[in-house]
């Protein structure tokens, strides 16, 4: 008896923003089943709008400082400190894919390469803009105000979406190198470095010494004044543009560490 | 082996474990000077604001905060490695063996203790090249020295009565955001007569504010025996508190162990 010939199964090509969705949607079920690795990501950033507000009131007394009220200065800075930790964890994901196999059995799938970092980088966003929703609220329920209106509500949704990007990448290129969950701290530390390092705390005009010079040059306080225009007074393209070209420099750099980072993986 | 040298063996094997790891050793020592770095670079010129206490340099309004931070980053390990003994049977072959029961725990803190001291002199050491100086001299710095060894235990405490109640070393790291909120609701970081509001009235009621500004007029002003005997009293009973709790905490595996 011979066995019958094997049937050719239709093959169809696998399409990236499917595969890309459905990545992105796994991601997010997982944060739903595990609360813990999504909400001190979560509470981190609304104790951050509080501590800090609390904590650094008296700062906007100091002259040169761009506003009398302390939660329209922090809020912004906390909700993208919120977005980073929302690339943060979806990095840690690829990390615990990496570490239990599925990683391999998706790089043995003909899924496009750039179909699971780009999952990645949604289920990032999209984690980054729940935290700049829950943010946001507590910011303007406890006294934050915009007088840029909508427009600044949308400049600092631009930054939040281009930092969780950014964040997301740079966690992936590592992960993607080091293969565990022991990138955790590097990537945490890139980010901590490149936010703190900048005018995070206070406006340059107002920092001395050190700092100065390095947030000066560093393109998140361009990121920055970006995410805050909005909160501080009226929305103008003069702040906008470099905020979106240093944001466009951070996605071109980490992306390109990403994506070689994938290449280094691939068999 | 008297009760006294096993401790002593007990805390000699947890000050060599502490310092053996520099993964441990050099974030608690790198981050609390990163951020004095950079806060007293952006808050510098908050030294001029009118309610300001009197002070040199924003430096050494931070020192004591710098202090509190680095032992809180570096005492956590203390209950770390409890929960980690009870993870791997360790802590099940010291109790099967004749050793005092309370030297599991004095050996434990020992390392927090002796790290929180090492901690305060190299923060001292470190930043006074930059600028930083404790007005209250030799005797000062051994208040910042002693109430960081008494901080380190009263911490340290706390993660070993978490080590031992949950014998998991993620639930212990899980419990730092609790002492992250107890120092940021503190005036650590920046004076009481500069907040407003409920934030305000938490740090004044908050004990770690009490600590911190004796600490601070012992290192802006001069040395004085109430502000040392006030640092020394509410670290110490923070320290009575918690190993009140890791032995309460012992006792309780002990019992689900027999």
């Amino acid at each position: 008896m011979t066995a019958p010939a094997a049937t050719p199964v239709p093959t169809r090509r696998t399409d990236p923003v499917q595969v890309a969705m459905l990545l992105a949607g796994r991601n997010l079920v997982g944060m739903r089943r595990l609360p813990a690795t999504f909400v001190p990501a979560l509470i981190m950033p609304v104790f951050f709008v509080i501590s800090f507000s609390g904590q650094y009131d008296g700062i906007t007394r100091i002259p040169g400082f761009e506003t009398d009220n302390i939660l329209s200065w922090y809020t912004p800075m906390a909700t993208l400190m919120g977005a980073s930790f929302g690339g943060l964890g979806t990095a840690f994901s690829t990390a615990r894919d990496l570490e239990t196999g599925f990683f391999d059995r998706l790089l043995l799938s003909p899924a496009p390469r750039l179909a699971l970092v780009a999952g990645s980088i949604v289920a990032g966003v999209f984690r980054a803009v729940l935290t700049f929703v829950i943010v946001l609220g507590v910011g303007l329920v406890g006294g934050a105000e915009v007088p840029g209106g909508l427009l600044g509500i949308g400049s600092l949704l631009l930054a939040v979406i281009g930092v969780s990007a950014t964040a997301t990448m740079w966690g992936l290129g590592l992960v993607y190198r080091i293969k565990t969950m022991n990138a955790g701290p590097l990537v945490q530390v890139g980010i901590f470095l490149a936010l703190f390092l900048s005018t995070a705390q206070a406006p340059l005009e107002v920092i001395v010494g050190w700092l100065h010079t390095v947030a000066s040059v560093n393109p998140t306080s361009q990121v920055l004044d970006l995410a805050r225009q909005g909160f501080l007074g009226e929305v103008a393209w003069s702040t906008t543009w470099p905020g979106l070209l240093a944001i466009a420099g951070f996605l071109a750099v980490t992306g390109l560490f990403a994506l070689r980072g994938m290449r280094r993986l691939t068999p | 082996m008297s009760a006294a040298a096993q401790a002593a063996a007990l805390s000699r094997r947890s000050v060599v474990g502490i310092l053996r790891q520099p993964a441990v050793v050099f974030p608690s020592l790198f981050f609390p000077l990163f951020f004095t770095a950079l806060n007293s670079s952006a808050f510098s010129r908050a030294t001029n604001l009118p309610q300001f206490p009197a002070a040199d340099s924003f430096l050494d309004f931070l020192l004591p905060a710098t202090i509190l931070q680095g032992v809180i980053f570096g005492a956590t390990t203390a209950g770390v490695e409890m929960a980690t003994d009870v993870q791997n049977g360790f802590f099940d072959r010291l109790v099967a063996s004749p050793v005092a029961r309370t030297s599991i725990i004095v050996g434990r803190l020992a390392g927090a203790a002796v790290l929180g001291a090492i901690q305060a002199l190299v923060f001292v050491l470190v930043l006074m090249p930059f600028g930083a100086s404790v007005k209250g001299g030799p005797a000062g710095v051994l208040v910042l020295v002693v109430v960081a060894m008494l901080l380190g235990t009263g911490i340290g405490g706390f993660g070993v009565a978490m080590g031992l109640r949950t014998g998991s070393a993620e639930a212990v790291q899980g419990s730092f955001p609790l002492l992250f909120v107890l120092m940021f609701t503190s005036s650590a970081f920046f004076p009481r007569q500069l907040m407003s509001g409920w934030y305000q009235d938490v740090a004044t009621v908050n004990p770690i504010s009490w600590m911190v500004e004796a600490l601070r007029a012992i290192v802006l002003e001069d040395f004085s025996f109430a502000d040392a005997a006030r640092a020394v009293a509410v670290a110490a009973g923070l320290g009575v508190i918690t190993v009140s709790l890791s032995l309460r905490m012992l006792r309780n595996r002990l019992r689900q162990a027999s």
